[in-house]
């Protein structure tokens, strides 16, 4: 009996054993399923909308007739130019990243050039102090649509806009302070850079920013593919990061990307557009567009409209030459 | 298993007919029937013959039944620890990733406010910048090493991260040479990180929120040890038959073994609903209070960013002011759920007045005095205000984030000293279980 109890308890000791391993190994046996990446919708392809065929006029640089000369404040009685002499400042839409035109000073944080100046001129008019203003940076897509707001978010846009036929529909301008034409940026790399024009570039990437007359134009042109960013600067990086290999935009901006990158260099083909400048406005306020009116002749009779550009523009373009020809009676 | 029960005559005493079919099968079949191991079979059916043969099968079920118990028991202890051990481990890796979050929103917030600022950002703020950024690689390394299941996601993260730092040094170098390109590199850091690399953070943060949890749920594991208390009533049952059957209503070995295993369980059970409610205490208390506080200071620097990148789009920042509003929602509500929070809950405000003021500056169109005041680190500044609530918020979530892992980390310790004692414990009762029912059968014979 004693040797089958020894047998029991050998057999026993195993199961012991064996029993012991198991619970063991249930102890450690946890594992996690991989954490899984988020999911990110897959990136809708940008629609390159059809050119709209641009709306056709004769003139498209023709504003209203200005002031025969600026009324003091007391006297103005329009229900929009009263809103803002009783907010205190004049709000205007402007670029922070149009080099020479409206950019952003990275030195000293604010925002500076041609088109803020203008502005300014506009403040100090109003209100005897060029710093009344209120600078909203803006996108070129956002100028229509914000100054079509009833809300007035905004009173101005001088943010190189183009006078144009079709923006006559839904907006007003002053007159021409600036003349424009739209040109090609190209990145130095590719062979015969110096003289490509918009149709030189088949099957390469042109970057042109949304809402800009540039990107109908662009559309217009058979054989570049078509690319799109938030403003001109967008583009610029778009071109260093190898995402574009041109920009197109008005000369006067592209001197400015040219500016901040060595590698790039604009063509000498001749530009494909008259691009004429105006200041933005809500098209129900033909007061002010008669009151700005009057701002700009003033400056460019007493030369201070000179003073202004050779600041900004006489180190890349050269000395100012005369201010555009104002063309009124609309 | 239908094998023949036997052919060897074993003396059957009086009263056990069980064995009678058995005895009358022929000798011969049985033989041929129990194969090429005639020896074995022949002494496990002559072991387990008649009433001694049950009494031996019942014995040996009472040893696996005592075998069983001890391991559900050791079993149940282990997974308990190693559960707890796990929850500290997850909770670990939770607070980490909630680190690489902040701390990734804090660079982008020391960025932005210092290109808000113009000219060359000051030492300071360039210094906070890159320790902001080397705890982001440093903790992303111990991550990816401390939890192998976050590893891809991690690999992901890390690259996203890299993208979004040599964006912002082209941003400074163009900034340096007074370019505007530079705002532009910077819109695109920020955009980049919000929309690449924090879904990951939050996505890692949320799968081992989940593993924390389930582990927390598993830390009591007093489930299994039902099937250890069926072990104990089969032990009673066999103590029960055995008296019956031999007339003897005390068998000290087995009476022994009995108590011994009921000790076990009850230590087991009490031990392990002791760590599984030590654990959800800690569950709901300086865990959820850590992953609280983490969310209040992602939010927080989330919205300091909003705050100086509404200041640099001038006007056209509506929708980065609208996310400083979801974020400071977020920050109120959450610390509204803590307890002593009353000092937070006061520099937040003061924070908070100041954005307000800030804000009401812009709009008022006196741009500079805002931005002044954004990033002014004089008393009543925002950048002021927020910093102390920063240091003090990042301080409780760090406090509480420590005192979860070690407070789990000391709860399951004892286990495994148990877990060993009560196996002894088993042994020592399935030793005394065959010593009881052994004496029985000597007696019978």
């Amino acid at each position: 009996m004693t040797t089958m109890l020894s047998t029991l308890r050998r057999r026993l000791s195993v199961l012991v054993t064996v029993a012991g391993l198991g619970a063991l190994a249930g102890c450690s046996g946890v594992t996690y399923a991989e954490t899984q990446l988020p999911t990110t919708p897959a990136p809708k392809p940008s629609s390159s909308a059809p050119a709209v065929p641009a709306a056709t006029c004769t003139n498209a640089t023709q504003s209203y007739d200005p002031l025969p000369s600026l009324p003091s404040r007391g006297d103005i009685t329009d229900a929009s130019m009263r809103r803002i002499i009783s907010k205190g400042f004049i709000t205007v839409g402007v670029s922070a990243d149009t080099y020479l035109f409206g950019a952003r000073n990275a030195f000293t944080g604010g925002i500076e050039g041609f088109d803020i100046d203008m502005a300014r001129a506009v403040a100090k008019a109003i209100f005897g102090d060029p710093n009344k203003v209120q600078l909203r940076v803006i996108t070129a897509g956002d100028r229509i649509p914000l100054l079509k707001d009833p809300d007035r978010p905004i009173d101005m846009v001088a943010r190189n806009m183009s006078m144009t036929c079709g923006r006559w529909n839904d907006i007003g301008f002053s007159a021409e302070y600036y003349h424009s034409g739209q040109k090609v940026l190209v990145s130095k790399a590719l062979p015969g850079a110096k003289d490509l024009g918009l149709a030189d570039l088949k099957g390469k990437r042109v970057c042109a920013p949304t809402g800009t007359t540039s990107l109908t134009k662009l559309q217009e042109v058979k054989g570049p593919v078509v690319v799109t960013a938030g403003t001109h600067t967008g583009c610029l990086v778009l071109l260093q990061q190898g995402k574009a290999d041109a920009i197109t935009g008005d000369d006067t901006v592209l001197a400015g990307l040219a500016a901040q990158d060595p590698n790039t260099v604009v063509t000498s083909a001749k530009a494909i557009t008259v691009e004429p400048y105006g200041l933005g406005l809500n098209k129900a306020d033909v007061y002010l567009a008669r009151y700005v009116n009057r701002v700009i002749a003033d400056l460019e009779a007493d030369g201070e409209w000179k003073t202004i550009y050779n600041r900004w523009l006489a180190g890349p373009l050269g000395p100012a030459p005369a201010p555009p020809t104002p063309v009124y009676g609309r | 298993m239908s094998a023949p029960t036997t052919n060897i005559p074993v003396a059957i005493p009086a009263g056990a007919s069980s064995g009678a079919p058995a005895r009358q099968a022929p000798r011969t079949i049985a033989g041929s029937l129990s194969g090429g191991i005639p020896g074995a079979r022949g002494v496990a059916s002559r072991l387990l013959h008649g009433t001694p043969g049950r009494m031996r099968l019942f014995g040996l079920l009472g040893v696996l039944a005592a075998v069983l118990l001890g391991a559900i028991s050791v079993n149940a202890l282990l997974a308990s620890q190693s559960a707890v051990e796990r929850a500290a481990n997850n909770s670990a890796q939770v607070v980490r990733n909630q680190s690489i979050h902040v701390d990734l929103l804090r660079a982008d917030a020391v960025a932005t406010n210092a290109f808000l600022v113009g000219g060359l950002e000051s030492p300071e703020s360039r210094a906070s910048y890159e320790g902001a950024m080397g705890r982001v690689a440093s903790g992303i390394a111990e991550a990816a090493a401390a939890q192998p299941a976050d590893g891809n996601a991690l690999g992901v993260l890390a690259e996203r991260v890299q993208t979004y730092a040599a964006l912002v040094e082209q941003a400074r170098s163009n900034n340096r040479l007074g370019l505007p390109v530079g705002a532009q590199y910077l819109t695109q850091a920020s955009a980049g990180l919000r929309a690449d690399a924090i879904p990951i953070v939050t996505q890692v943060v949320k799968a081992n929120e989940d593993r924390a949890k389930k582990e927390f749920d598993r830390s009591n594991s007093s489930l299994q040890l039902l099937v250890g208390l069926v072990s104990l009533i089969g032990l009673v049952a066999l103590a029960v038959w055995l008296a019956k059957r031999t007339h003897r209503y005390l068998n000290p070995s087995l009476t022994g073994a009995i108590a011994l295993l009921l000790v076990a369980l009850f230590v087991t059970a009490t031990v392990i609903t002791g760590v599984g409610s030590a654990a959800r205490d800690v569950s709901n208390g300086n865990y959820q209070r850590a992953v609280a506080l983490a969310n209040v200071t992602t939010a927080a620097n989330d919205a300091r960013a909003n705050e100086s990148l509404t200041l640099i789009r001038r006007g056209s920042g509506a929708s980065n002011e609208q996310a400083w509003v979801a974020d400071r929602n977020t920050v109120d509500a959450t610390l509204a759920t803590l307890n002593d929070s009353a000092t937070l809950q006061d520099q937040w405000g003061e924070y908070v007045d100041a954005h307000v003021e800030v804000r009401s500056l812009d709009n008022g169109g006196r741009w500079d005095d805002a931005v002044k005041l954004s990033t002014s680190t004089a008393d009543g500044g925002a950048a002021k205000t927020f910093g102390t609530f920063d240091v003090s918020v990042t301080q409780a979530r760090d406090s509480a984030g420590k005192a979860t892992v070690t407070t789990l980390e000391e709860l399951g310790g004892a286990a495994p000293l148990i877990a060993v004692v009560v196996a002894l414990a088993a042994l020592v009762a399935s030793w005394l279980i065959i010593r009881g029912v052994g004496q029985r059968i000597e007696e019978y014979r």
